[in-house]
């Protein structure tokens, strides 16, 4: 059997781990390109368990979350992405600007 | 709230209620006079002072309508200063990054050392140039200031009036008090060049009345409700050359699924019905309106903030050419604390990301369209006051 990716009572969602990613970029192509019925699949395994998984996460101070728990915390970074295409537009993205044409940019000082 | 026909025309009729010519739009003589007799003449938002907390921290800003670049630096007393990034030798451009921390600033090329306030410090092989005066060969300064913690700089070497004069004291006293500080902690931003000009652009953010249309699926019952069906605004007060609109929210909206998750840990989008405005200063939600969204001040030339409880942003929209704009979007608002809260930022950072990728959708179809000369002017109605306003004032520093 394969290692746990997932903390303890969330394995069920492994399956959608895929959506586990780290950075805005990685997140926007991803619903970019997924057809609605994954987008909606992830949407409808998520959001049922969203009061347990925020419940988890706060436990952890910012600085100091396990890989486990941080990887679910990157699926709810990714509902976040594609909540407004499952509530609002049925589609993966709204008709406009390319999405990956809005940069990212930091601007407040970077700090180790 | 009353909704009356033409009731900001009458309370602004100096600026009219006629068309607008297309010509500022397109023509590149129209855009060089503007470059001219605005941008290089008038006080310029370009960044905020959390950029540069300490003391050798330091950002760069290309400023192309202005043809230069533009070098900002916290110095050891604490000041903020601004230089054209320029080395004084033969010119090239001093910092090549955008940001950054460092004790001086070192010349590529030459290796000619600047301090933190500008003066020049070392000259590489200096005893073989010819009596050069180092104290004359610092960077050149331009005219900074800030408010609210808002950096201008204004590349006029003799700015016709101070940036608080500039800014007005009607505007400053309507925003004082507004909590910029504490919302700065964290700042979300992005940009993107488009091929509309910066007029266009920013036109798009300045009037609400495409709301309804255009951003129907995600935000069109935010503001638009049964009673006001097009979101017209609560109140718009011009302070010339700037200006600033009151919006109200729907409150009968109600909230989706996520959203709902999403309230539990604080919002940081403008989306939001702020029944509870009491903490913020008497001149934000000027007409005290229970169901208040934002204030959008727009700033002129090139700049509009938008305040709400909790949060605000920047729109700053920098030409290149009259076809070509650089626009950028800051969102700031607290640090989170939690990973809860991070999550509800997120959601509130993609949201408003949607909104604006429909409302570029519209801004290089426009473009294209006005370029074709098959139209001389355009049509504007009472919500588009701002437009208007921006094309009078616009108008009054041509031909001044």
């Amino acid at each position: 059997m394969s290692k746990r990716q997932l903390p303890e009572g969330f394995q069920d969602l492994e399956p959608y781990l895929e959506w586990s990613l780290a950075t805005d970029r990685e997140r926007s192509i991803k619903r970019q390109t997924s057809p609605m019925t994954k987008i909606t699949a992830f949407y409808q395994a998520v959001v049922p368990r969203m009061d347990e998984i925020l419940a988890y996460l706060e436990q952890y101070p910012l600085e100091q979350v396990p890989a486990d728990a941080q990887r679910l915390f990157y699926l709810t970074l990714s509902l976040a992405k594609i909540a407004p295409a499952v509530e609002m537009y049925g589609e993966p993205v709204p008709e406009g600007l390319d999405t990956l044409r809005l940069e990212n940019i930091d601007i407040y000082p970077t700090r180790s | 709230m009353a909704l009356g026909k033409n009731k900001w025309h009458d309370r602004y009729p100096e600026l009219g209620t006629g068309p607008i010519p297309v010509e500022p739009y397109v023509s590149p003589e129209y855009f060089e006079q503007e470059r001219d007799r605005i941008f290089r003449k008038t006080w310029l938002n370009i960044g905020r002072v959390e950029q540069i907390p300490q003391p050798g921290d330091y950002f760069v800003k290309d400023l192309t309508v202005c043809n230069t670049s533009i070098l900002v630096v916290r110095g050891k007393d604490g000041e903020v200063r601004a230089f054209h990034n320029m080395c004084s030798h033969r010119g090239n451009q001093l910092v090549w990054d955008t940001k950054g921390r460092c004790q001086t600033f070192s010349c590529k090329f030459h290796g000619w050392t600047y301090a933190l306030d500008g003066s020049l410090r070392h000259i590489t092989d200096e005893h073989n140039f010819f009596g050069l005066k180092k104290e004359t060969l610092g960077m050149t300064p331009l005219a900074v200031d800030t408010w609210e913690g808002f950096i201008f700089i204004n590349v006029d070497p003799d700015p016709q009036q101070a940036l608080s004069e500039y800014l007005g004291k009607g505007l400053r006293t309507s925003i004082t008090g507004y909590p910029f500080e504490d919302l700065s902690t964290n700042c979300f931003s992005w940009h993107t060049d488009v091929q509309a000009n910066w007029k266009v652009a920013k036109d798009a953010f300045q009037e609400v009345y495409h709301i309804s249309t255009l951003h129907r699926r995600i935000i069109g019952d935010v503001y638009a409700s049964k009673a006001n069906p097009y979101a017209n605004a609560l109140d718009f007060t011009l302070y010339p050359p700037h200006g600033r609109v009151s919006l109200s929210a729907n409150p009968g909206r109600k909230l989706t699924g996520v959203e709902s998750i999403v309230q539990g840990f604080g919002s940081t989008v403008l989306q939001q019905n702020n029944s509870a405005s009491e903490e913020l200063p008497a001149g934000v939600n000027p007409t005290g309106y229970p169901h208040w969204s934002f204030d959008g001040l727009a700033l002129f030339p090139n700049c509009l903030i938008y305040v709400s409880k909790g949060t605000y942003l920047t729109h700053i929209f920098w030409p290149i050419t009259e076809n070509l704009t650089r626009w950028e979007i800051r969102t700031y608002s607290p640090q989170a604390e939690t990973l809860s809260g991070r999550f509800s930022q997120e959601y509130g950072k993609v949201s408003f990301r949607d909104t604006l990728l429909e409302d570029a959708s519209t801004l290089e179809r426009t473009q294209t369209m006005l370029r074709s000369g098959a139209k001389k002017e355009i049509v504007l109605q009472d919500e588009e006051l701002l437009i208007r306003q921006h094309y009078k004032v616009t108008e009054s520093f041509l031909n001044a």
